[in-house]
C-alpha cells in the first residue's frame, strides 16, 4: 500500500504581478489561474507562476456567481472556480454570454452559461453525434435524440477570471454551432486541435439562486432563448382535443334536436299578387294549431321574382290571447351578364324563424309590397312549427374554436421569436 | 488474494492485490519489482510522482457493470494541455482493465487484440474504424510524456519516453484507445463511464471537501 | 388536466345552446303586441304594427 499522503490542499499564493492574494481551488487541475486584481493569466504550473499575459479587458466584468461561492447542484456540492465571457459577431453586431466554471473534486467539471438572463446547465459529452440533413434541416442526433441546427458563429474569448484545467489565451476563438431540441442544447467547440461536444439543459435563474444561495433575484430573462422551452408545449395538443370532445358534444346536441323537434308543417299555401296592387294587399291565413312546447315557427317564403325585390309585413297572431308577434322578410332577387361573365345577387326565397311562440291557435297576418312599376309575382308561404335554429350551433362552434385557435398563435408566435435569433431567420442572421 | 514477498532493495514487505501482477511498486523505496518466477527483481526506481487532481487512489473501490473492482494501480501521464492516469483495475472476476482518469472525466476499457491497427504516423483526428462490430472515429492524437507508474501492472512498464496515444468515440458512448507505447499498437476497448455509475469507494481526501 | 376553464366555457356554452334551442330562441327580431282585437281577423287591413324604427319599406337595388 502507498504510504498515506496528505490531501490535495487549497493554495494560497501572491500574484507576480501586483501581489494581491489568490487561492487555487481546483487542486493540480488548474493549469492557469487569473489574478482577480491586475487580471494577469498566470501558469499555475509553474513554480513562480509565471505571467502568461496581461489580459486586457476593454472592460471588467463582475460575474452574478462569485468565485469561490459554493452551492448543492444535482445532490453535490459544486464550486464556481472559473469565469468567462465569450462574444460573437453577428451583423457587425456583438453579442456576448457568460460562462461560469463548477469544480468537484469527485465529480469533476461542469459549466452553467448565462445569457440576458437565460441559464444553461452544461455537462461535456463523450459521445459522438451524428449531424446529417433531414428534410432540408441541418440535425444532430445523439443517445436517441434529435436537435435542430439553430447557429453557427465564431466565439472569442474576451474576459477571463478565476481558474481553468486548460491554457487560456486573451482572444481565443472557436467555430461554435448550436443544435436545440428545447430544452435541450447540443453545442460544438471547434478549434484548431480538437472539436469537443457538449450538452446542455435550459435552467430557470430561480434554481441557480437557491442552489448558491445568492442574493437578491436573478436577471430578469429577455427575449426568448435557443433552447427554452415552450410554455405551450403539449398545451396546444390538448386544447384542441378538448376542442375536438365539445365540438362533438355541440353535435350530439344538434342532433338530439333535429330527431326530437317536431319541424311540422301547419300551413302551405301558393298565392298571387298583381301588379299595381300596394295598397290594402293584406291578408290574413286560415286558422292553425301550433302544439307541444313554447318553441319556434318557421315562415319559409318562395317567390318567383327576378329581377325585382318584394318586402312581407308578417304578424303572427294569437286568436285566444290577442297577442301579436309583427315581423318582416325582404326578397330581392338580381342577375344578369357583363364580361366577367353572368352574376347573380340575393335570392327568390326567404325564411323567417320566429323564436319562443307558445302553443295554440293562431293565424298570420300578410301584407306584402312591391315596386307599384313590377309584374306579378306567384308566391307560397309554408308554415312549419317547432324548427331547430342552426345558428346558435354555427356561433357556439365558433366561440369553441377561438381560444384554442388563439393558444395556437401564441404558441407558434414564441417559436417565431425563438428562431429569428438563429441563423434561419428571414433577415438573415441573428445573435445568439 | 494477496501474496507477499519482500523488496530486494529495502526488505519491506510487498503485498500484493493482484496475484497476476507482473509488476509493482515498492511504497517505501520507490524501486520498480518485476515478478520472475518466484523472485522479484528490481529494475529500475519512480521518481516521486508530482501531485495530481484526481479523486482516485490505489485500494479506491469501485463497481463497473456488476463487477466490482479495486485500483491496484496506475500510470500517470502528463501532456500540453495536462496529465492524466492510466488506473490499472482488477474486477472481481480476476479480469484486468483501465479506468482513465482526465479530469475526473472516466472511461474504462479493456486490452482488445486486434490486427490491422494504424500506426502512429497514419493515425489522425476524424478517421473512422471498425473493430467488432463498432465504429469508432479518432478524437484527438496526443503526445504525451510518461511521469511514473505506482503499485501493480499487468505488464513491464517504466521510463518510457514520449508516447503517443490516440482516441477515439462512437456513437454510442463507446471509447477506444490506441496505445503506442510499444512497437506493436495497441488497443484498449471499452465505454465512457460517468462518475455516479462507478459507486467510487475509498476515494482521497481533499482540503475543505 | 390543463385548460380547466376552456372545459368550464365549453361546457357554459353547450348549456346555453341546449336551452336556446329549447326555448325556441331565434335572431328574429320579433315585436311583440298585446291586444289584437278579433276583428283584424276579419279585416286585416285594420291592423298596422308599430315598428319602432321602421319606415315604409323603399328597398329596390
Amino acid at each position: 500500500m502507498s504510504a498515506p499522503a496528505q490531501p490535495p490542499q487549497v493554495k494560497a499564493l501572491n500574484c507576480p504581478n501586483c501581489a494581491a492574494p489568490l487561492t487555487i481551488r481546483g487542486f493540480e487541475h488548474t493549469l492557469t489561474v487569473v489574478c482577480p486584481n491586475c487580471l494577469s493569466v498566470l501558469d499555475a504550473k509553474d513554480p513562480n507562476f509565471a505571467i502568461l499575459e496581461k489580459f486586457q479587458a476593454k472592460q471588467r466584468v463582475e460575474p452574478l456567481i462569485p468565485l469561490g461561492t459554493r452551492g448543492k447542484w444535482r445532490g453535490d456540492p459544486w464550486e464556481v472556480i472559473g469565469f468567462q465571457v465569450r462574444t460573437i459577431m453577428a451583423d457587425g453586431v456583438p453579442y456576448s454570454w457568460s460562462e461560469y466554471l463548477l469544480f468537484n473534486p469527485f465529480k469533476g467539471f461542469r459549466y452553467l452559461t448565462e445569457y440576458q438572463g437565460h441559464w444553461n446547465d452544461v455537462t461535456v459529452l463523450r459521445t459522438l453525434p451524428e449531424v446529417a440533413m433531414s428534410s432540408g434541416n441541418r440535425i444532430a442526433r445523439v443517445l436517441g435524440q434529435t436537435f435542430r441546427h439553430f447557429q453557427t458563429a465564431e466565439a472569442e474569448t474576451t474576459f477571463v477570471l478565476g481558474e481553468f484545467p486548460w491554457r487560456v489565451h486573451a482572444g481565443e476563438r472557436a467555430r461554435v454551432m448550436d443544435f436545440v431540441a428545447p430544452p435541450r442544447m447540443l453545442s460544438s467547440e471547434q478549434t484548431e486541435s480538437e472539436t469537443v461536444w457538449s450538452l446542455g439543459e435550459y435552467t430557470a435563474g430561480a434554481r441557480i439562486w437557491e442552489a448558491f444561495q445568492l442574493p437578491g433575484k436573478p436577471p430578469r430573462p429577455v427575449g426568448v432563448f435557443e433552447n427554452q422551452p415552450s410554455p405551450y408545449t403539449g398545451s396546444v395538443k390538448q386544447i384542441w382535443l378538448l376542442c375536438l370532445f365539445l365540438l362533438l358534444s355541440l353535435l350530439s346536441v344538434s342532433q338530439l334536436f333535429l330527431i326530437f323537434d317536431r319541424q311540422e308543417k301547419v300551413f302551405e299555401h301558393s298565392y298571387d299578387f298583381k301588379p299595381g296592387a300596394t295598397q290594402e294587399a293584406s291578408f290574413v291565413t286560415p286558422e292553425f294549431d301550433l302544439k307541444g312546447r313554447t318553441s319556434t315557427v318557421e315562415v319559409e317564403i318562395s317567390t318567383d321574382i327576378a329581377n325585382n325585390w318584394a318586402y312581407f309585413n308578417l304578424a303572427l297572431i294569437n286568436t285566444e290571447t290577442g297577442q301579436a308577434l309583427d315581423f318582416g322578410r325582404e326578397v330581392s332577387y338580381y342577375y344578369g351578364r357583363d364580361s366577367d361573365g353572368s352574376w347573380s345577387e340575393g335570392g327568390p326565397h326567404t325564411t323567417a324563424l320566429v323564436p319562443s311562440v307558445p302553443p295554440g291557435r293562431y293565424y298570420l297576418r300578410v301584407e306584402p309590397e312591391r315596386d307599384p312599376a313590377a309584374s306579378g309575382m306567384r308566391y307560397g308561404i309554408v308554415i312549419r312549427r317547432d324548427v331547430p335554429s342552426m345558428m346558435f350551433l354555427w356561433i357556439a362552434a365558433l366561440l369553441l374554436v377561438i381560444p384554442p385557435a388563439f393558444v395556437t398563435f401564441r404558441a407558434m408566435g414564441f417559436e417565431t421569436t425563438r428562431w429569428r435569433e438563429s441563423d434561419y431567420a428571414p433577415s438573415g442572421g441573428g445573435g445568439d | 488474494m494477496s501474496v507477499t514477498a519482500n523488496c530486494p532493495n529495502c526488505g519491506a514487505p510487498i503485498q500484493f492485490l493482484w496475484s497476476s501482477a507482473v509488476q509493482t511498486v515498492c511504497p517505501f523505496c520507490k524501486s520498480i519489482l518485476v515478478r520472475r518466477d518466484v523472485n522479484l527483481e528490481r529494475v529500475g526506481a519512480v521518481a516521486d510522482l508530482p501531485q495530481d487532481g484526481s479523486p482516485i487512489q490505489i485500494a479506491t473501490e469501485g463497481v463497473y457493470r456488476n463487477h466490482s473492482f479495486v485500483v491496484v494501480g496506475r500510470i500517470l501521464y502528463e501532456y500540453g494541455e495536462g496529465g492524466w492516469n492510466e488506473w490499472h483495475i482488477v474486477l472481481n472476476d480476476g479480469s484486468s482493465g483501465w479506468l482513465s482518469d482526465a479530469q475526473a472525466e472516466y472511461a474504462v476499457s479493456f486490452l482488445t487484440p486486434m490486427a490491422g491497427l494504424p500506426p502512429a504516423d497514419r493515425v489522425a483526428p476524424g478517421q473512422q474504424y471498425r473493430w467488432n462490430g463498432v465504429v469508432y472515429e479518432v478524437i484527438c492524437v496526443t503526445r504525451a510524456r510518461y511521469r511514473g507508474v505506482e503499485g501493480e501492472l499487468p505488464f513491464e512498464y517504466w521510463d518510457k519516453s514520449d508516447v503517443i496515444f490516440a482516441d477515439l468515440e462512437s456513437r454510442d458512448a463507446r471509447f477506444a484507445t490506441l496505445d503506442y507505447s510499444d512497437p506493436q499498437p495497441l488497443l484498449f476497448t471499452g465505454e465512457t463511464v460517468d462518475c455516479d455509475a462507478l459507486r467510487l469507494k475509498n476515494l482521497r481526501q481533499f482540503e475543505g471537501w | 388536466m390543463r385548460h380547466p376553464i376552456y372545459l368550464i366555457y365549453g361546457l357554459l356554452l353547450l348549456g346555453m345552446v341546449t336551452l336556446a334551442e329549447y326555448r325556441g330562441w331565434t335572431f328574429t327580431s320579433v315585436n311583440e303586441l298585446k291586444n289584437v282585437p278579433k276583428s283584424v281577423r276579419d279585416n286585416p287591413g285594420a291592423y298596422r304594427s308599430h315598428y319602432m324604427y321602421y319606415a315604409r319599406h323603399v328597398g329596390g337595388k
